[in-house]
């Protein structure tokens, strides 16, 4: 699996009410070597920005990124190439009317002749199930066809890398299931935000991210075990939105 | 998010007349189809034409249905711009405009009906070559008018979108209500597109 490297990252963005940035990710020393690696956190906790850095979709303010030994600042283009990104919104990503045609998009700098470049878009979608669906308008797909064809779009130029950002956010429990066999049967090293801890128990390693810093870097089970006791710590005290509870009285989680 | 209103009709595959003749005839005919909105001045001429390529679509197999859903999303604005001539011009002229914007559309539906995106992508890469030399980059091109594509649906399912919230909460008959929201998100969408496609390496420079 290719390295990908943080050293003493930050990250920060310019505020209009303040002349101090806001601190988006600070002092990240990361070496994600692994096959499956998940990032949990709250909202607004930095897993955005860890992931956009991977890609070089943000720059760090200080420190440097690497993937597979290039810099995503000097080296945007190649790790572009080599880092695929998943969005949470596949309508936000699907730049053309039709699957198909979104994935010879994808080819259009690799493959230049038409004719093998619309064969091996076709490779790409029935490698995941999707032909029959290629050449559907994306807006008659549900939330989970959309998702699996960006999917094929980023994987039809065989990155190294694979990101996702949240991708199950938006499907329901069907479609969530459908991606995560998806995932679970490529070969590309992956690197995954999600709120779906079921999602998290599948990975190799989780990065929990709370306020811009890495607070637990581990097996999945302690790292859940981890959010879940961050999440819900001041909850319970009465009077102050206790979770909810079943009808014995227990908390159904 | 509905996105269904499109202006033009998507590809349908098939195998008439129009699927096989050259891009670059197509093409010329949408070409010449808007070249002719300004020239013509006879109301039954461009009512003539507009028939003719509807019969013209209709042979391609795409279904009067598809014709229908290319051309309703612009039904109320011609509707509009129909009765605002009428009173400024008269009946013959508001027809003549009217007949034409159809004519245009319609031309526009049988190039994209007929012709899949990339066929259409690389004309206009092909077209755009000579430009290579003065530093442009036509996959540049190409990209845009894909993307012109693609968001057309996209800002007319939001305003469909937000008709319905504003009808929600009473505001049908606040402009601001159905503007400003469609603005803002068409804003979001667009960055949200750059980012995608940066995140694709789309868009860059040719190494």
């Amino acid at each position: 699996m290719p390295a990908v490297i943080f050293d003493q990252v930050a990250a920060a963005v310019e505020r209009d009410d303040s002349p101090q940035p806001k601190i988006l990710l600070d002092a990240v020393n990361l070496r994600l070597e692994e096959a499956r690696v998940g990032v949990i956190g709250a909202n607004g906790s930095g897993k955005s920005t860890l992931l956009r850095l991977v890609n070089g979709l943000i720059q760090p303010t200080t420190g440097t990124v690497t993937v597979d030994g290039d810099d995503t600042v000097r080296a945007v283009r190649k790790v572009r190439r080599n880092v695929g990104f998943v969005f949470t919104d596949p309508l936000s990503q699907l730049v053309m009317p039709t699957g198909r045609e979104d994935v010879e998009l994808s080819l259009r700098r690799s493959v230049r002749n038409g004719a093998e470049r619309r064969a091996q878009a076709g490779a790409a979608l029935e490698r995941l199930g999707l032909l029959p669906l290629a050449d559907q308008s994306i807006y008659e797909l549900s939330g989970g066809e959309r998702q699996l064809m960006a999917l094929a779009a980023v994987l039809a130029v065989d990155p190294k890398v694979l990101v996702l950002d949240e991708p199950s956010t938006l499907l329901d429990l069907r479609n969530r299931e459908l991606l995560r066999r998806t995932l679970a049967g490529l070969d590309q090293q992956i690197i995954m935000s999600t709120h779906d801890l079921d999602l998290a128990m599948d990975m190799d390693r989780v990065l929990v991210i709370e306020q811009g810093r890495v607070a637990f870097d581990g097996n999945p089970a302690d790292a859940v075990a981890a959010y879940r006791s961050w999440c819900l710590e001041g909850l319970s005290a009465p009077g102050q939105g206790a979770p909810a509870q079943n009808a014995t009285g227990q908390d159904p989680r | 998010m509905r996105g269904h209103g499109f202006l033009l009709a998507n590809y349908v595959p098939g195998d008439s007349v129009l699927h096989r003749s050259p891009l670059g005839l197509k093409f010329l005919l949408v070409f010449a189809c808007g070249l002719a909105s300004f020239i013509i001045v006879d109301w039954r001429i461009s009512a003539a034409m507009l028939v003719v390529l509807c019969g013209l679509f209709l042979l391609t197999g795409a279904g009067v249905k598809r014709l229908w859903r290319a051309v309703r999303p612009l039904a109320v604005v011609l509707l509009v711009i129909g009765v605002f001539q009428w009173l400024q011009l008269g009946a013959p002229t508001a027809a003549r405009i009217v007949l034409n914007i159809l004519v245009c559309i319609v031309a526009a539906s049988l190039l994209t009906a007929t012709t899949p995106v990339q066929r259409l992508l690389d004309g206009v890469v092909k077209a755009a070559g000579p430009f290579r030399r003065l530093g442009a980059d036509p996959e540049r091109f190409a990209l845009t008018i894909g993307i012109m594509l693609r968001s057309i649906p996209y800002i007319a399912g939001t305003f469909s979108d937000v008709r319905d919230s504003a009808r929600a909460r009473g505001l049908e008959r606040n402009p601001r209500a159905l503007v400003l929201p469609v603005f803002i998100t068409s804003v979001a969408f667009a960055r949200q597109t750059g980012e995608a496609l940066a995140a694709r390496g789309l868009g860059e420079a040719e190494d």
